[in-house]
């Protein structure tokens, strides 16, 4: 099989996979072309925080040798991934923790390792301790902030730093970076993926999940980190589907909800770019045979707000212990959760619980005529970094956005690249499916990108 | 910011042995005054009776 005519670390994992089985590529040659793009590209990007160089190389040797046995292990084995900070690796630990100790590697962590990913390092994310460390940029336009808090995932897969990324999603976190970055990124059902060895923001709307450059990409992530988890309570024994079966060209006869009253709701704050790409995204959906069905969702509107309200109270539930650090040398967006967690009082965490509930219900009665739903998955492209103050994002938690009521209810969603603005920085597409059922919105957005180029698109970095 | 929110906060922080960052309570006004403006957004609808926020259920499962 030949290579095909693109750098090296620009290979997508399925790419890349397919040639390292065939012994037509090495996994060290991969991680050395990865290495050397991070060499000559994060002084630019600042998406790595801990680049694990040695222990990266040490490990595609030994892949390289597994595989030269006639032991290849599967798709992500010899692929170069790196992981956003908040998850904790073997003898780096969250930083963002700040005076917890970490659990050696997290179980997405292991998970990969086993699957035979080659770990590179720690990625950075939003609300980082430490102060001195600069913020990543965009690969598009570096004057342009990644999005957050997965801002190093962001960053690293569009620019070429790695192949594949952890990211984790509270109330868009994966999602956001995947949309400004021009990247995919799946936010599976809540315990789909163990959350042990993640550094808590919301116990209950945590979400870990892969970010990739190809749909395909995050279906092998997925397959590699999903399933239950004897060490996080809240982790799913819902069997495991096999997420390559998803990898097939077909939409017809799909019923794709668009909840047109919600989209109308957010889009005096949505930059008609948006709208407009993502209209068009559904309407290719519908030229490749699937059915559009408008759809209402009487409390959506009501849903981010539940979303932070459980978000800063169980932040402030988790951090109690560390809160006085925090408040001390703390970044700016943890100052702010400690103190509207301790502004949101029992009865309103419980009304927000009980919206979670009513807000299932409506949902679940939605999806009864609907296989999954299409909308948009930003607010605008992404702004430039001297724009953006420091609690900025939490101005996005607390009026209605198209994230946060998918943490909510723990709904599995796909970031998929639609289109570019005006000045070329990436629009995204976003699939909502059903309970576990990541399969659909991965058919959906497979078929999406199989006929269309934006996926192909490298930022001028 | 609004006195009484400011006062409430004070006096939550200071419950838990806690003590503002120098500016932050200004900084962050407006945040928290939207917040607590979303809070009431929150409980002006009615979700009757019989709307569980989650519900306890006895029996015990293997890990």
């Amino acid at each position: 099989m030949a290579i095909p005519e693109k750098p090296l670390y620009y290979l997508s994992i399925h790419e890349a996979h397919e040639l390292i089985q065939k012994r037509s590529l090495s996994p060290v040659e991969l991680t050395r072309a990865v290495l050397d793009r991070i060499a000559a590209v994060d002084g630019k990007l600042h998406a790595y925080i801990n680049l694990m160089a040695d222990n990266a190389l040490a490990e595609a040797r030994t892949a390289e040798g597994e595989i030269l046995r006639g032991n290849w292990r599967g798709p992500m084995h010899g692929i170069p991934v790196a992981v956003k900070d908040q998850l904790d690796v073997d003898g780096a630990p969250a930083r963002i923790r700040q005076h917890t100790k970490g659990v050696g590697d997290a179980t997405a962590v292991r998970k990969l390792r086993e699957a035979g990913a080659i770990m590179m390092g720690k990625l950075h994310m939003s609300s980082l301790p430490d102060a001195e460390l600069p913020v990543p940029r965009n690969p598009w336009n570096t004057e342009h902030i990644t999005g957050g808090s997965s801002t190093g995932s962001g960053a690293a897969v569009s620019g070429g730093l790695c192949l594949g990324s952890l990211g984790e999603d509270t109330a868009g976190s994966i999602r956001n970076p995947s949309a400004f970055c021009g990247i995919v990124g799946l936010k599976a059902t809540y315990g789909r993926v163990s959350r042990h060895g993640l550094a808590p923001l919301s116990w209950s709307l945590d979400h870990c999940g892969p970010m990739a450059r190809a749909v395909e990409d995050v279906a092998h992530m997925l397959q590699a980190i999903a399933g239950h988890d004897s060490k996080d309570p809240t982790s799913s024994a819902a069997p495991v589907a096999e997420y390559a079966s998803a990898l097939r060209e077909d939409v017809k006869g799909m019923i794709i909800g668009v909840p047109r009253d919600y989209i109308n709701e957010c889009a005096p704050r949505t930059e008609p770019v948006v709208l407009k790409l993502v209209d068009k995204a559904i309407e290719k959906l519908k030229s490749l045979g699937a059915r559009i069905e408008e759809v209402k969702v009487p409390t959506l509107h009501l849903a981010t707000i539940a979303n932070a309200v459980i978000y800063y109270n169980e932040f402030w539930a988790a951090h109690k212990s560390d809160a006085a650090l925090i408040l001390k040398n703390g970044a700016a967006q943890r100052r702010a959760r400690i103190y509207l967690g301790l502004l949101t009082g029992s009865a309103d965490y419980i009304q927000a619980q009980r919206m979670r509930s009513r807000c299932r219900e409506e949902l679940a009665e939605v999806f009864r005529r609907v296989d999954c739903l299409a909308l948009p998955n930003q607010a605008g492209p992404a702004p430039l970094v001297k724009d953006v103050g420091p609690i900025d994002t939490l101005f996005k938690h607390v009026v209605p956005e198209y994230h946060g009521p998918f943490n909510l209810t723990g709904l599995p969603t796909l970031s998929v690249p639609c289109g570019f603005s005006d000045s070329n920085l990436p629009i995204a597409l976003q699939l909502v499916g059903k309970p576990f059922d990541e399969l659909t919105v991965l058919r959906a957005g497979y078929t999406y990108q199989q006929n269309t180029a934006w996926h192909d698109q490298r930022p001028p970095i | 910011m609004d006195k009484l929110i400011e006062q409430s906060l004070h006096a939550l922080l200071a419950r838990e042995g806690l003590q503002p960052k120098e500016g932050d309570l200004e900084e962050f006004a407006k945040i928290i005054e939207l917040y607590m403006g979303n809070l009431k957004t929150l409980h002006s609808i009615d979700l009757g009776a019989e709307e569980v926020a989650g519900v306890f259920r006895p029996e015990w499962t293997a890990k």
